[in-house]
């Protein structure tokens, strides 16, 4: 019943601008406001990226020990040596068995705290909805070095729980990196779910309660059905950053015992970078941007197919 | 609607990529060999070293703290010839990185701090200027410790990639108070170090930290044991990383660590300076300017440590390693090649300037004459009062000439750096780390096109 009436109501929005735009009497308009755009979108997206796909698609030529590199056209060669080592694949398993317990563990927080601050019952919303919020204006490598202060086992003011479990171990560092990606960006997906909450037209709580809904039933049965495309944003988001996971796993390196040159995905193409092999990194960031976009669509794709039944 | 929408905009998003990504490859096939030819003329035109005429100004990237007082006086004294610093974190730390960006697009800085064992990395792929034909610098050659001139010039007569700047001899730092008191003798062999490291540990105590994520250290105990890890025969190189002596400072260390007879805190953090600090840790074999590292990690412990020579192989031997030490390179691509290499020679031999350099940042000179600097003679007092460059002086004349780095020591230190962490959190031996990293390393020479045995 809610999808439909969602879809209505865009559909109606949809009828409204349409026949201001059916004459297109406005080109120059609509070119001056979408060439900005256009333009950074070209140099500071598709030529990026068009850029590093050639320079995964050449090889290094030498003559002699010290002789200078030549770049030279060599097919998918590098694309074979991505897919024959055996380091990035773990890393791609690592991040992939992190992001199924984080997300979901990261945007059920951030649901519930928005539900929390969009609840009548709830005093002191803006303090909590900046309090929440305050993490992410953190920058990501000063959030990871204070965890990893937190996790320290000879100096962290929680002494008497790191010195006994050892965080920062091979079993455990990914989660302890996975609480501090939680912590940072909670707040983050919390606005984005709340500002969707807050777009919900009062009459429909109105209609519920009539109905003789409770606070928790209005939750369960009209909120979180409505703000389902912002979940699903938020999720597409969450699959993104996991894959790329840098910043955490970076900071951890140097003091942690677990944490390789090739712990994530990202990692590994910094490494290869600073070899520098541009020409294998520049294959295994495509390959790994690919990997980005099937995973981002088989989730939207599925979402999808769950909205229509 | 919402979400058919997105899925819209994210597909033509795609395939908009994907097309401008195909374009692009299309039309730079032919830019490719353009570039190509170009980078050779002005290679031809590089070597070269004629003054230029009217004023200069140069730019040089360096992480040396402190260093932009020792070049204002240079601009002060050479109005003609101005020098603008660029600082940036440690090499590995991130500027090696910049400066690899920097030569690719082609903006790479007139001068540059590069550690010896990264200079062949530099020199591989072409971002060196040679410096053979500025007759100042090759006069220079022997003002230098000969084993700091073998390292610039990769030991090819008429060649020099860059002016050695600092050296980095090594040596015991040990607690003398600790020793003292549990009357232990300063350990005077790597045997005596073991023995010494279980009477520590049943005090306490550990004898040292084993550096398990910075491979440079290791690198050191392998050149003082006579080790190589690589090798350069003008027309293939060899990675030794798995010699007998290498495989002799492994199977040490990994005795040691299989005892639990030293600790394994990743060095360079808050937890490491902790160790050192409290007492728990009590020798480190390090290089001369861990003398600043220590002091201040370890504020606490000022007055308590002493210097001695690095243990020894066997008894009476008298023969040290060497960890770290930069040049001043002149990149591909600088206008001002005699400008630059003039003032790298000042930057790297004048007294003025090689004292204020030990001031600011312990760098010990890699001049002869350096190392009998007044600033040098003078005892220290975080060393209760000892002489301490006195034992470095001896030890930089003890440093083997013949240690080679190879073409990827980043890719090196990161490989061996993970098995390393591995062999410290119990799985797998030092010896594996470097099994592998061998391995890997003729791997990456391969897919560099860099010629190598194996």
């Amino acid at each position: 019943m809610t999808t439909t009436e969602i879809s209505t109501r865009a559909g109606a929005a949809r009828a409204t601008i349409r026949p201001r735009r059916r004459p297109l009497a406005h080109k120059k308009a609509i070119a001056f406001f979408v060439l900005p755009f256009g333009v950074l979108f070209a140099l500071f997206y598709a030529l990026p990226v068009g850029y590093a796909v050639w320079q995964s698609l050449l090889v290094v030529q030498r003559v002699g020990t010290f002789g200078p590199a030549h770049d030279v056209f060599g097919g998918l060669s590098q694309y074979s040596q991505v897919f024959a080592n055996g380091p990035f694949w773990t890393s791609v398993e690592r991040v992939l068995l992190f992001g199924v317990v984080q997300v979901p563990i990261m945007l059920g927080l951030a649901l519930l705290f928005a539900l929390l601050l969009d609840s009548p019952l709830l005093r002191g919303k803006k303090f909590f909805r900046l309090a929440f919020f305050v993490p992410y204006a953190v920058p990501g490598v000063v959030a990871a070095i204070m965890w990893g202060f937190l996790y320290s086992p000879a100096l962290s003011p929680f002494k008497a729980v790191t010195g006994r479990v050892d965080l920062l171990s091979a079993d455990l560092v990914l989660w302890a990196m996975a609480n501090v990606v939680t912590w940072v960006y909670v707040g983050y997906n919390m606005l984005i779910i709340y500002s969707s909450l807050l777009a919900i037209p009062t009459e429909v709580y109105e209609a519920a309660r009539l109905d003789g809904a409770g606070q928790v039933r209005i939750a369960w049965s009209v909120k979180i059905p409505l703000v389902m495309p912002a979940i699903v944003l938020t999720t597409v988001f969450s699959i993104i950053g996991t894959l790329q996971l840098l910043a955490e796993p970076q900071v951890f390196r140097s003091f942690s015992s677990a944490v390789t040159s090739t712990f994530t995905p990202n990692l590994t193409v910094y490494s290869t970078s600073s070899v520098p092999d541009f020409h294998l990194a520049a294959a295994f960031s495509v390959v790994l941007a690919l990997a980005t976009f099937v995973l981002s669509f088989a989730f939207l794709k599925f979402t999808q197919r769950k909205g229509v039944q | 609607m919402h979400l058919r929408n997105r899925a819209v905009s994210v597909a033509l998003l795609s395939a908009v990529t994907l097309l401008s990504a195909a374009a692009l490859a299309g039309c730079s096939s032919s830019a490719s060999t353009a570039g190509a030819s170009s980078g050779t003329s002005a290679g031809a035109a590089s070597s070269a070293c004629a003054p230029s005429t009217g004023k200069v100004n140069l730019t040089f990237t360096t992480w040396v703290p402190g260093i932009q007082a020792v070049v204002d006086v240079w601009n002060k004294a050479n109005p003609n010839i101005q020098v603008t610093v660029q600082t940036g974190p440690n090499g590995n730390g991130g500027t090696y990185q910049n400066f690899f960006n920097q030569l690719k697009a082609g903006n790479a800085p007139d001068l540059g701090q590069i550690e010896y064992d990264a200079l062949p990395n530099f020199r591989v792929q072409d971002g060196l200027t040679d410096l053979g034909a500025c007759s100042e610098v090759m006069a220079a050659k022997s003002d230098f410790v000969n084993w700091t001139w073998n390292q610039v010039s990769f030991g090819e007569a008429g060649h020099v990639y860059g002016v050695p700047q600092d050296a980095g001899p090594m040596a015991l730092f040990y607690r003398k108070d600790l020793f003292t008191k549990n009357n232990i003798p300063v350990p005077t062999t790597w045997d005596e170090y073991a023995a010494d490291a279980v009477k520590i540990r049943a005090l306490g105590g550990y004898i040292t930290n084993f550096s398990q994520s910075d491979v440079n250290q290791f690198a050191g105990l392998v050149w003082q044991a006579g080790g190589s890890w690589f090798s350069n025969d003008g027309t293939s190189w060899s990675v030794n990383l798995t010699s007998p002596e290498s495989t002799k400072v492994a199977n040490y260390w990994q005795d040691l660590i299989s005892k639990k007879l030293v600790s394994s805190v990743p060095p360079w953090t808050s937890e490491w300076n902790n160790a050192y600090n409290t007492g728990s840790d009590w020798t480190w074999v390090s290089a001369v300017w861990g003398a600043n590292s220590i002091s201040s990690g370890a504020p606490d412990t000022s007055g308590d440590w002493a210097v001695a020579p690095m243990p020894q192989w066997q008894a009476g031997q008298a023969v040290a390693g060497d960890w770290g030490g930069s040049s001043t390179a002149v990149f591909k691509g600088s206008k001002h090649v005699y400008e630059a290499a003039k003032f790298a020679l000042w930057l790297n031999t004048s007294d003025e300037a090689l004292t204020m350099l030990n001031k600011a940042a312990n760098l010990y000179p890699a001049t002869t004459a350096g190392a009998k600097l007044p600033a040098l003679a003078a005892g220290v007092p975080f060393y209760g009062g000892q002489a301490i460059y006195d034992v470095f002086a001896k030890a930089s004349g003890e440093v083997s000439p013949s240690f080679t780095w190879g073409p990827t020591m980043t890719q090196v230190y990161a490989d061996a750096s993970d098995g390393f962490k591995a062999a410290v959190s119990g799985k797998g031996t030092l010896l594996d780390a470097l099994t592998s990293t061998q391995a890997s390393t003729i791997a990456t020479l391969k897919s560099q096109a860099i010629p190598v045995k194996g």
